[in-house]
């Protein structure tokens, strides 16, 4: 096993990655940017070094910083979470030149399976179904539209280099196609520097499933079941769970081993999630690989009963994946919610500031993955996932009622969050059916909101003596200036420059 | 203790007096004039209990910079104002202009970019002061009143906190 184990990320995926070193008595190296010293995966380390200014491409994407780190510490491997450098084929090559194992596949299976356009290839390779389209970039606007009209439309034009919507654009009708090529290869150029685009057809109303890979260095390659990830925000996963509604055993056998064939013919060695897509008739097509551990990772866990982090840092060192895993099936159901320091009545707009108070949520089945605490100011400069809010249950309809109550449990104080937009998604009759897709929730958002509950007289009387009680604690008024900010139309530009991780 | 609260929510303004009497070691509660049976504690930190003729609310507070507060409770939210009626003015400056010498804080924390005034320059009400970028954004911070920038505090390139004082305008 591994002397000590440097954790090249922060947030929390890195107190998670924290604790399965801890339970494994293997000690934990730190790393954090100017901002993060007061961050709590620093309270928790055993061992924490700065590694620059806040901006992460001078902190935690400093491929130097961190091996400079790990020999400084005497770590013989590093794990690199989500996110940041975790598909960064640059790590694992810098980490085998400097004798480190790292945690994840290698660096070659990385380009393999990472690109979008090289993952189809290996995929067609592997007899796994992809979506209908074209496996090279093309060369002129000319060339797709023949390509988009032998297709029949809908099509869909994607960013070789994309990820998270950027130079993505869905066509409906001929008519549309020269407009939406220039603004898709231009914001491609914009957001990755690369304008090559790529047509696929495009399908309506899809689910997003995973399925959950793990392969150990001896040839041993496993299926753990899918995870539905088809609630998303603009392309973004807010809620997960396991299983999803639409998988029979039958179809998770096809998934499963469709998955895994990918990663024999790839290579891959340790996690990694196959992304598909699920049309209404219950074809899935390939759709991307994740080389690395995923946000929504502890739904699967909940359901199998399994540490993803610990084998993970298990299967780097050179163990074994069991026989019996081959046959896993999973037991109950698990939910997650990612909750964010964000205003959902205003645009989902980031809202850094002091955790003035939390109050927990705990008890039967509820899981809290988190990187925050009282008193702690969510930084500015990174993503703002602040918990995952995990619920498990025997059925469906108990992790759903275990995760309304958690959420009425949670609450932050000091920050806004994004805690009533899962309130209003567990109150829809279509997500309780399970009846959703990957535009699901953009539509949802779209429709006039439903009226708010009224709060009822007595609710608002308690409200009026708090409110009236606080004030008379307080030591004796100070004017406070009026501030307002700039204009939301700006703020909004500046909002959508932001980069979310995965 | 007598104050005037003005409660904001999704259903609309609502006035209420909430009149506060010591009683041993706890208050009695006369809520627009009526006796209630209230028990008011606070258990946690900015978080206020409310049993009101048995049933229970646990209320969280959060102070606004512009002096209101922030209520939650259950999916319910709920601006407050609170004014005691017997103060000379209210703590509000609402929508009117700031009077006397006002000082200029950092709304959130997060890092002064640009400065768009000098010190001793006049400033209208509601014009740019500073911009400070809080999680990738530019927030322009503006004068609340019409007047003379006395103190520059702010310097460019300078990481802020909430709360911080940037400058005074007079």
């Amino acid at each position: 096993m591994f002397r000590k184990v440097l954790i090249a990320n922060r947030g929390e995926i890195a107190v998670r990655i924290l604790r399965a070193c801890r339970e494994m008595g293997i000690p934990a190296v730190c790393v954090f940017s100017e901002v993060d010293r007061t961050a709590l995966h620093i309270r928790l380390a055993d061992e924490a070094y700065c590694i620059g200014p806040a901006p992460s491409r001078e902190s935690y994407l400093c491929i130097d910083k961190l091996l400079d780190v790990a020999r400084r510490s005497n770590c013989d491997a590093i794990h690199p979470g989500y996110g940041f450098l975790a598909e960064n084929p640059a790590l694992p090559r810098a980490c085998a030149d400097a004798g480190i194992t790292f945690i994840g596949p290698s660096p070659e299976t990385m380009e393999l399976m990472g690109s979008k356009t090289a993952g189809k290839q290996l995929a067609r390779r592997a007899d796994v179904p992809t979506v209908p389209g074209t496996d090279d970039p093309i060369d002129t606007p000319e060339e797709a539209q023949s390509i988009a009209r032998n297709m029949g439309y809908p099509v869909v034009l994607k960013a070789v280099a994309g990820g998270g919507g950027k130079g993505m654009r869905v066509i409906t009708e001929e008519g549309a196609f020269p407009a939406a090529w220039r603004d898709a290869s231009s914001e491609a150029l914009n957001a990755f520097g690369d304008a090559r685009v790529f047509l696929e057809k495009y399908l309506d109303s899809p689910r997003h499933i995973e399925i959950q890979i793990f392969a150990d260095a001896h040839g041993r390659v496993v299926s753990l079941g899918e995870r539905e990830c088809s609630i998303q925000r603009r392309h973004q996963k807010v809620v997960e769970e396991a299983p999803s509604t639409v998988v029979t055993p039958e179809l998770r056998r096809k998934m499963g081993e469709a998955a895994v064939r990918l990663a024999r013919a790839g290579g891959y060695v340790n996690a990694g999630t196959v992304e598909f897509l699920v049309d209404a008739n219950l074809n899935f097509y390939f759709l991307e690989v994740n080389t690395r551990l995923q946000v929504e990772h502890p739904v699967t866990e909940q359901v199998t009963g399994l540490d993803l982090v610990k084998l993970q840092i298990a299967i780097a060192a050179g163990a074994r994946l069991p026989f019996a895993w081959e046959t896993i099936t999973p037991r109950g159901h698990a939910m997650e919610v990612r909750l964010y320091a964000e205003d959902p009545d205003n645009n989902f707009f980031p809202c850094p500031g002091k955790i003035l108070a939390r109050r927990i949520a705990t008890g039967p089945g509820i899981r809290l993955d988190e990187g925050v605490y009282r008193g702690w100011v969510v930084p500015l400069e990174y993503d703002p996932l602040l918990s995952k809010l995990i619920a498990w249950g025997n059925s469906r309809e108990e992790s759903i009622s275990r995760l309304r109550r958690a959420l009425d449990e949670y609450t932050i104080t000091g920050i806004r969050t994004n805690v009533s937009l899962f309130r209003r998604i567990l109150a829809e009759p279509d997500f309780l059916r399970g009846e959703i897709h990957t535009r699901w929730l953009d539509e949802l958002l779209a429709r006039p909101r439903p009226p708010a509950v009224p709060p009822r007289p007595e609710t608002e009387a308690a409200a009026a003596i708090a409110a009236a009680y606080w004030e008379s604690l307080q030591p004796a008024a100070s004017s406070a200036p009026q501030t307002s900010s700039s204009s939301r139309w700006k703020l909004d530009g500046r909002r959508s420059q932001l980069d979310r991780q995965p | 203790m007598k104050f005037e609260v003005h409660l904001d929510s999704v259903t609309g303004k609502t006035r209420h007096m909430v009149d506060l009497e010591k009683d041993g070691s706890s208050y009695k509660v006369l809520l627009d004039g009526q006796p209630v049976s209230a028990d008011v504690i606070v258990t946690a930190p900015y978080a206020v209990s409310v049993i009101l003729n048995g049933t229970a609310f646990e209320i969280h507070i959060a102070p606004s910079p512009d002096g209101t507060y922030k209520l939650q409770t259950g999916p319910h939210e709920f601006q407050a104002d609170v004014r005691d009626p017997r103060a000379w003015r209210g703590r509000k400056v609402g929508a009117l202009e700031a009077e006397g010498r006002q000082q200029i804080v950092a709304p959130m924390p997060g890092k002064v970019i640009r400065l768009l005034v000098n010190a001793g320059d006049q400033v209208e009400a509601g014009q740019g002061l500073i911009v400070v970028e809080a999680m990738k954004m530019q927030n322009e911070i503006r004068s609340p009143k019409k007047g003379k920038v006395e103190r520059l505090h702010a310097k460019e390139g300078q990481a802020v906190n909430a709360g911080d004082i940037l400058a005074w305008v007079d």
